[in-house]
């Protein structure tokens, strides 16, 4: 079997138990975990510097609700494609502030792993496998660029 | 200016002439307390050619006052240009009309004036006269203005109220999102260090006490999750809230060859059931999801949510080992199904499927649900 690259995925988020506990699913769904940020200027250095394929992006961080912020800077500097994990679902922008899509808190481990195998062959082929599994809502802009509108709505 | 008066007077005098003392209808005109004026159309500028005495009384005018000139004396400062606009476009076209002007007295006392205007036409259709009558309504539009004042006054004080309760509302919602946005991310955190210390715990009693405390966290969280989803926060959607659960648990469990077959009604519980409704269900879906397919055997759990009269029936039965070959075990999990069924006044009945096991929660239906 064809050997292929782990995607690499940065943890943006300033609970720092949340973000340990990440980092054992984002290794055992076969992603490599890159590094790990707290505050909005940390999160777009190492977005920049590490250049991961995903970004797992909480909105609260140290230094405020800065997580927006931080998921437009990776979506239009650093060729990465960021994912909100909050609790405030309905806080988002309407365009997701170029996030591929929405992982509402509390999650449960299976959601998280099913989210990132899902992402992770979307960001791959370049098309979506199926509809998202529960617990993942994806960016109306990402949505359709996956081809998922072309999708017979099911569920 | 006097030669107008002059002509205005024998025009009057004219009319006067052709009905005398004997005409009826003339006298009438006269003598009736309504005030009313004939108008030369004939002349430049329709000069006033009689007024009865009803008109002088009503403003204070003598009759040699206004006998050749045109009505617009009685206009001033309050009289609404709109409105006077409208009753000469109305005189210049040859029709009836009526308006409401604020006029003036003599003393220049102001009076609403009721005001209908009629032409009068000759033999060929010509219309040689326009005859005007007036009637003093100040007291009706008084009263209307005071209404219309009364009416402004009540709306600005019912606008500041809604406004008032506008941003209280928005300071509650404010309030109650920034709760929600706590209870959520504590119970993510709560859930995160229970997964964590499951990762460093080796004996495996332990870790299934663990993962039994996940399950029940996950549950709870799950509920959260749900409840400001809908736009209603008072009311709770169980057969979403048991769709999400089902698909974590058995994803969760790795267990590919069980098949879940759901059969789910739209339920609404009150948002405060929720959470240990949410326990229960967990429970015994776990316990199947554990206990009826052991070594590997594949299976079916088929869940059922329905109303029935008076109850909302939630049913969870498998096809598995049965309660006897299983060895269920009056454990914590059959602990806090009994309390919470005792403080949700439902009952849980557990009984032999052949095969399986076949778990039947009804709940009570009260009040307005």
């Amino acid at each position: 079997m064809e050997k292929i690259d782990p995607l690499n995925v940065l943890i943006v988020e300033d609970e720092v138990l949340l973000a340990v506990e990440l980092s054992y699913l984002i290794e055992e769904v076969g992603c490599r975990d890159v590094g790990h940020a707290m505050s909005s200027d940390e999160a777009i250095a190492l977005a920049s510097s590490l250049r991961p394929d995903l970004a797992l992006v909480d909105v609260h961080l140290r230094d405020g609700p800065t997580g927006v912020d931080v998921a437009r800077a990776i979506a239009n500097d650093c060729g990465g494609v960021a994912l909100f994990m909050t609790a405030n679902v309905k806080r988002l922008p309407d365009d997701f502030a170029g996030a591929c899509g929405v992982i509402g808190k509390p999650y449960s481990e299976h959601g998280v792993k099913m989210a990132l195998r899902y992402l992770d062959t979307c960001l791959r082929v370049g098309h979506a496998p199926g509809l998202p599994p529960a617990g993942l809502q994806l960016a109306p802009a990402w949505a359709d660029r996956w081809g998922l509108n072309d999708m017979p709505r099911t569920a | 200016m006097r030669e107008e008066y002059l002509a205005s007077l024998r025009a009057g005098e004219a009319l006067a002439a052709s009905h005398g003392p004997e005409d009826p209808f003339a006298a009438a005109i006269r003598a009736t307390r309504m005030s009313m004026i004939v108008t030369d159309a004939r002349q430049a500028d329709h000069p006033i050619i009689f007024v009865n005495d009803a008109f002088l009384a009503l403003t204070g005018y003598r009759r040699d006052e206004v006998i050749g000139r045109n009505c617009r004396f009685l206009q001033g400062a309050g009289t609404s240009p709109d409105e006077v606009g409208r009753l000469r476009s109305a005189i210049e076209a040859g029709e009836d009309a009526s308006a409401e002007l604020l006029n003036y007295r003599k003393d220049g006392s102001p009076f609403w004036n009721a005001l209908f205007v009629s032409p009068v036409r000759d033999q060929s259709g010509a219309i040689i006269y326009f005859f005007g009558s007036q009637v003093d309504v100040t007291s009706r539009k008084s009263t209307e203005l005071a209404l219309v004042e009364r009416r402004d006054d009540l709306q600005a004080a019912v606008d500041a109220r809604t406004h008032d309760l506008q941003v209280a509302l928005e300071q509650k919602t404010a309030l109650l999102h920034e709760v929600d946005h706590r209870v959520k991310n504590n119970l993510q955190l709560i859930s995160s260090l229970l997964q964590l210390q499951t990762r460093r715990t080796r004996d495996p009693a332990v870790r299934s006490t663990l993962r039994g405390m996940l399950e029940r966290i996950n549950a709870v969280a799950t509920v959260h999750r749900r409840l400001f989803q809908s736009d209603d926060i008072e009311r709770f959607d169980v057969a979403a809230f048991v769709s999400d659960l089902v698909s974590d648990a058995i994803g969760a469990s790795g267990r590919a060859d069980i098949t879940v077959d759901l059969n789910l009604e739209r339920v609404d519980i009150p948002a405060a059931k929720a959470a240990p409704l949410a326990l229960m269900f967990s429970e015994l879906l776990g316990n199947s999801i554990r206990h009826a397919f052991p070594d590997g055997r594949p299976g079916r759990i088929a869940i059922i949510v329905k109303r029935e009269d008076g109850y909302f029936r939630i049913e969870i039965a498998d096809d598995g080992v049965g309660v006897k070959t299983s060895g269920i075990r009056p454990g914590f999990g059959q602990t806090i199904v009994a309390l919470l069924c005792e403080q949700l006044r439902a009952t849980c009945e557990t009984s032999d499927a052949h095969p399986g096991v076949k778990t039947v929660i009804r709940l009570p239906v009260n009040g307005k649900h």
